[in-house]
Order: structure tokens, then sequence, then C-alpha cells
């Protein structure tokens, strides 16, 4: 059995690339590192989508829209998370996270 | 089925035609004397002549009752309704009467008064009150009623709110009567827990008839006396009733003489046969009964204000009624003594009241030996009629008083023990001598030396007395202005009249009413030893009073001047007042509001202040998550969703 025939080997795939994302999201200090982690995890959802659609749907065609979907949505997504991020920058000349603190308990 | 039954109309129209009168008053027309006069007296008016139908419709028939479920619970069944029967048909007309003249005789009294709006709203709330306590068929009906006629009392007492001792005394009759009132309650609380019903037909037949348990009847019996002796002023709740002379004087006839104090026994003789299955009970009833008109009538011995003579006086003679009431009780007798006196001092006190209240308003002063000295005999009207209200409390033939006394004297009489009776002679000495000696000082007066021996009476009080409007409301003058030496007005008139001429007949109506109350008249064997005593006792004492107050050379002290020691004690009215302020300051503020006030600070409040500051402080340990710092949260985020799938994982 060819390694890139196999369903295993996408899902191990997407799930490295949702960990990398994951730990981004959590350890970077950056905006925008943070935001290039989120779409890490947003590819990994997708290529979860194709490679269960490739191995496992009865039809071919609904993995795909919804990948598209995700990328149209992650495009958007993008979009406005810059926009914050340049907001965040005016505010307070910084796009280091440990910076945001006006909402302290 | 209302409208169609005249009777139910006319019991519904009594209780709600005041109530709305009430209402539209306080409301509405408060600041308008006229207006509100009106109202108040087409409110009066109605169930006055409502109330005399009913007397003389159906005063012979069988009781009509009417129920209505007000609240029922599963063994408890609490019925709203009326009772017309002739015990309760008497005391309507006697409240409706009397209510009706004091509203009439107010017009002058009150004329130009600043509240004279509210004074007569609290008129109506206190008919309201008085006339649904008198039909009700319930006793929790009668309760709420009694409360009602607390809180009139309380709010035409204190009328005068200005003045400091009047709204002291509103609370204080409040207060008194309300000690009183627990006691009453905690006893309907008994009969509904061990008997169920608190229907007054029901209990008097349940007595009647054995079915209910002695110790419940004495018990139950004991703790509702409680509530007549602060109604009632029964000895010691009875230092309430002279204070409630600072308010205005029509309203002492009307509440602190006639009808509300009146209540107390007439609650005994509706629940009469309940009563009268207990002979502790009654016993006790009588030792307090008796025990209150020797120390009233002594404490009016040395009074100088008219209105606390009279008081006294109504203290004593409400003792003397329920002395009457207990020792036919105690002899298997009937109520007729204690309910006739009862009515026929209705009649002479608020008689004495009013013909009083002509004179203070006339003198602008309520001490009579002013009065007397600045010719109080020239108002020969209230003269006469104060005159002829005094023999009938002396008991004198043929006045209303020498029969009713007199029957309560052979209901003393059939008692084992004399002593009854002696106190009983006593007390109507008693009562001759203080009543003629405030005849005689007005009829015979000295001059104004004479008087400056007696404890009591300030000698020179003319420039205060009169007072114009500059000193405000000096004494129950209330600076209402008034001219000097103007007429009595007609208004006022006219009531002296009418109770007067009530002071005349009742005394020969005793066959009627007897035949009314009881169903048959039952013809007395006249008891002449009885008969002389009594007069005799009422003679002597006013030819004592003659001797000491009215004759020429008259030394103008009383008799019982000769000992100062009780003279003292009694001008210091038995030191009651001194007795409850320091059992007030002993027990009340010193233990039972001490422990109280301890539970309220450490365990009330200090219950509340513990929610209080945990709630702080688990806001304060929750806010250490509050860190400001983004990736905590998602952090906690996808700890939480990782926890959420595994949970599911394990569940499959």
């Amino acid at each position: 059995m060819l390694l890139f025939n196999q369903l295993q080997t996408y899902l191990y795939l997407a799930l490295v690339l949702f960990a990398i994302g994951l730990y981004g999201v959590l350890a970077r200090r950056s905006l925008i590192a943070i935001l290039i982690s989120v779409e890490l995890i947003l590819n990994a959802a997708s290529i979860n989508f194709m490679a269960f659609n490739r191995f496992l749907a009865p039809h071919p065609a609904v993995g795909q829209v919804i990948t598209l979907f995700i990328m149209a949505v992650a495009a958007a997504e993008a979009a406005i998370a810059l926009s914050i991020i340049v907001a965040v920058y005016r505010k307070m000349k910084s796009i280091n996270v440990e910076h945001a603190t006006e909402l302290r308990g | 089925m209302v409208f169609s039954d005249p009777i139910l109309l006319g019991c519904l129209l009594t209780v709600f035609l005041p109530l709305s009168a009430f209402a539209l008053i306080m409301i509405f027309t408060r600041d308008n004397p006229k207006l509100s006069l009106a109202i108040s007296l087409v409110a009066a008016t109605i169930p006055l002549i409502i109330a005399w139908t009913f007397f003389f419709k159906l005063g012979g028939r069988a009781p009509i009752i009417y129920n209505f479920d007000w609240m029922v619970s599963d063994l408890v069944k609490v019925p709203f309704g009326f009772l017309l029967d002739p015990t309760s048909l008497v005391m309507f007309v006697i409240v409706a009467t009397i209510s009706w003249l004091v509203q009439v005789y107010s017009i002058g009294y009150m004329a130009g008064d600043p509240g004279f709006g509210r004074y007569y709203a609290d008129l109506s709330l206190f008919a309201l009150a008085m006339l649904t306590l008198v039909i009700s068929s319930g006793l929790l009906q009668l309760y709420i009623a009694w409360e009602l006629v607390g809180l009139a009392s309380y709010l035409l007492i204190g009328f005068w709110y200005e003045k400091f001792s009047a709204s002291e005394a509103g609370k204080k009759a409040f207060v008194v009567t309300r000690f009183g009132d627990i006691g009453f309650f905690m006893g309907l609380v008994f009969l509904v827990i061990f008997y169920g019903s608190l229907d007054i037909a029901t209990v008097n037949s349940a007595a009647v008839a054995n079915s209910m348990p002695p110790w419940l009847i004495t018990t139950s019996g004991l703790l509702i006396f409680c509530g007549v002796m602060g109604k009632s002023a029964q000895f010691p709740l009875h230092v309430w009733l002279p204070d409630a002379m600072e308010g205005p004087t029509p309203v002492s006839a009307l509440l602190h003489s006639a009808t509300m104090v009146a209540a107390g026994v007439f609650l005994m003789t509706r629940i009469f046969p309940f009563f009268a299955a207990s002979a502790t009970t009654m016993t006790v009833i009588l030792a307090i009964s008796t025990l209150t008109l020797i120390l009233s009538s002594t404490i009016a011995l040395a009074a100088t204000d008219i209105k606390q003579v009279w008081a006294y006086s109504t203290v004593s003679q409400l003792g003397f009624m329920a002395m009457g009431l207990a020792a036919a009780a105690l002899a298997s007798g009937t109520l007729f003594a204690g309910y006739y006196h009862l009515t026929t001092h209705a009649a002479f006190k608020a008689l004495l009241f009013l013909c009083s209240g002509v004179f203070i308003h006339h003198f602008g002063t309520n001490d009579f030996f002013t009065m007397a000295t600045q010719g109080g005999r020239k108002l020969v009207i209230p003269m006469a009629c104060i005159t002829i209200a005094a023999l009938a409390l002396a008991g004198i033939f043929p006045f209303a008083g020498f029969f009713s006394k007199e029957l309560i004297l052979t209901a003393l009489a059939h008692l084992d023990n004399k002593l009854w009776l002696v106190l009983g002679l006593f007390g109507a000495f008693l009562t001759a001598y203080y009543s003629f000696r405030v005849i005689f000082v007005m009829l015979f007066p000295k001059s104004p030396e004479a008087y400056s021996k007696v404890p009591g009476h300030i000698a020179h009080v003319e420039d205060e007395a009169h007072g114009h409007g500059a000193h405000g409301h000096a004494d129950d003058a209330h600076g209402h202005g008034h001219d000097e030496h103007h007429g009595v007005p007609w208004v006022m008139i006219f009531p002296l009249l009418v109770l007067a001429s009530f002071t005349l007949i009742l005394g020969f109506c005793q066959d009627y009413l007897e035949k009314l109350l009881l169903g048959a008249s039952h013809p007395h064997a006249m008891n002449y030893f009885l008969l002389v005593a009594a007069v005799g006792c009422a003679l002597s004492g006013i030819a004592l009073a003659w001797l000491d107050w009215g004759r020429k050379d008259a030394k103008c002290v009383g008799f019982i001047s000769r000992f100062p020691a009780l003279q003292t004690f009694f001008i210091q009215k038995w030191y009651m007042d001194h007795f409850w302020r320091w059992f007030l300051n002993r027990f009340i503020y010193g233990i039972f509001s001490k422990w109280f006030t301890y539970n309220d600070r450490r365990v009330v409040d200090g219950g509340v202040d513990a929610v209080a500051f945990s709630t702080v402080g688990s806001g304060r340990l929750l806010s250490f998550i509050q860190t400001a710092f983004l990736q905590y949260n998602l952090l906690f985020m996808v700890v939480v969703l990782a926890g959420v799938g595994i949970y599911l994982m394990m569940g499959r």
C-alpha cells in the first residue's frame, strides 16, 4: 500500500498542521504570528475535509465545496483580523499581546 | 341576590358607606370642610336609619346569619358575614346613634379647625370599624374590625398631632391596647387549632353543649379577656384611657366612653355562653374588674381635669359592667345586667362628655374649678344636662343608671361571697361622690381663692385659658380663635337634649330590652334591702360631696385630704404609670429589646453581611483569571474543549 494512497497519512498531516497552529496561537506573542497560526489550523481542517472526501464520502463534491467555503471565509477573516491588528497597533503602538492589558481584572 | 334581600343590602350599606366616605374624604375632599362634612354625615345617617329599622323590624325574630367563605383551608374555614341577633342589634343601634350625634355635635365643636376634613374622615373610619365589629358573624372578622377601631382611636387621639402630648397619648393608646390584643389573637389561634371554628354562633352553642374541652374554654377565654382588658381599659391596662382624653372632646364621648371602650364588654356579651362555661375565667374577670372599679373611682376623687374625672369614671363603669357579667355567669344568671348597664352607660356617659365639651369649648380650659369660678352654671342647658347625667351615673331614681346599677348589684348579691357586693356598693358610693364633686363645684362656685388649696388645680390660668391663637394650641382650646362668650350653637345643644331624653327614658325600657335580648322577661323579686343599700350609698356619696364642696362654708378640700398619703397615692394614679415605665425599662428594654437587638445585629445583620462578604470575596478570587492576557483565555478554551472532547469519547 502506497503511503499517499492512505487516509491515515493525510489525517496525521492534518494533525501535525493543527498542532503547529495551536502551538503558534498559544505561544507566539505577535498578533500577526497568531493570525498565521490560525490560518494553519484552518488549513488542517481543510485537509481533513479533502481526505475524507477522497477516501470515504459517497459523493465526491461535498468536501471540496466546504473546503472552498473555508478558503473564502479565511480570506475574509484575514482581512478583518488584519484591520483589527492595524487598529490595535494605532492604539498601543505595539502588536504584542502582552501589552494589550486594558481588561485586567 | 344582594338587591333582592333588603337585610343583606342594609348590612352591606352600613359597612361600605362609611368606608367609601373615609376614602373619598381622605383622597379628594380633605381640604373642603363643607363637602367632607356632607359626605360623612350622609354615610352616618343611612346606617342610623338602617340600625333603627332593623332594631324594630328584626328585634324579636330568630338570629339572621349571612356567611360567605373568605378563607377555606383543609380543616379551617373562615367565613365573613353578618350576624343579626338581639345582642348585636342593640349595640348596632347604640353605635349608630351615638356616632351620628357626635358627628352633628362636632359641626359646632370642630368648626374652623384646620383638620376638619381629616377629622370627619377619621370619624367615618371609626364608624366603619365599629359597625363591622358589632354585626360581624365570626371572631376573626370581629378581630380585624377591633384592630381597625384601635387604628381609628389612634388617629383621633393624636388628632392634634402637632401637640407632643397628643401624639404621645395616641401612641400609648395604640401600644397598650395592642398589648392586650396579643392575648386576644392567641386565644383565637387556640380556638382555631383545637376547635377549628371561629363562628360566633358555633362557638357559643359548642360551649353550651359541652362539646369543647374545658381547658380550652378556660385558656382561650382568659386570653381573649386580655383583649377585653386592653380595649375596655381594665386593670392593669387601663393606663391608656385617661391619656386618650388628649383628643377632641367629641371623640372622647364617642370612642373613649360610649362605644369603642364598650367593645370589650360587648365582646364578652357576644360570646357570653363561651365565657360563662368556665368558672375560673369568670372568677379572674370578677377580681380584675372589681379592682378596676375601686382603683379608678379612687383616682377620680383627686382629679381636677373634668375629662379626667369622666375618664376614670368610664374605667370604673366598664369594670362595673364586667363585674355584672362575671357575677351573672358565676351565679348562672344572664348577660342582661351587664349589657343593660352598657346601654344606659353609653347614653349618660356620652352626655357627660358632650356637656363637658360645651364647657371646655366655651371656657377654653379643662379644669372644672376654673370653669366654675368663671360662671359655668350660666350655660343653663349644658348644666342641666350634665346634672341629669351625673344623677344617672350616681344611680339615682328615676335616671337610667339607677336601674342598670340595681341589676348588677342584684347579680353580685347572688354570689356566695358577699365581699363582691360590698365592694360594688363602695364603688357606687365613690362614684356618687366624685361625680357630685364636679357638679357641686360647678353649681355653687366659691371665690377662686377657696380652690387654691386643691391639689392639682392651677389657680391662675385665666390669661392662658382663653388662648386666642397667640398661644396656639393651649390645652383643649386648640386656638381656633373663638369669641370669649359666644352662644352655644344649636348643633351642640341638640345632641345633648337627645341624649338627656335617652337617659330619662332608658330606665323604663328595662322590660322591653330584657324581652328583646333574652326572649322572655323575668320578673325579678325586688330586693328591698339591696335597693335601700344602693340608693343609700349613692345618697351618702352625694351628701359627702355636698359637705365637702357644695354648702356655703364648705372647706373645699376633699375628705380624702385627711389622709395625705392616700391622697398622694390617688393623685399619682396608684403609681400605675410609674409601674409601667419601670416595667418597660426593666423588662422590655432591659431584657427583650437587648436580646432582640443582639439577635438583629449579630444573627440577622451578620447573616446578610456574610452573604455580601462571601460574594465580594469569591468575586475577588475569580478576578484572578481575568488576566487580560489573551493567550491564557485561548489556552483555557482549548483545555475545556479538549476536556469536553475526551468526555464525549469516553462516553462512547
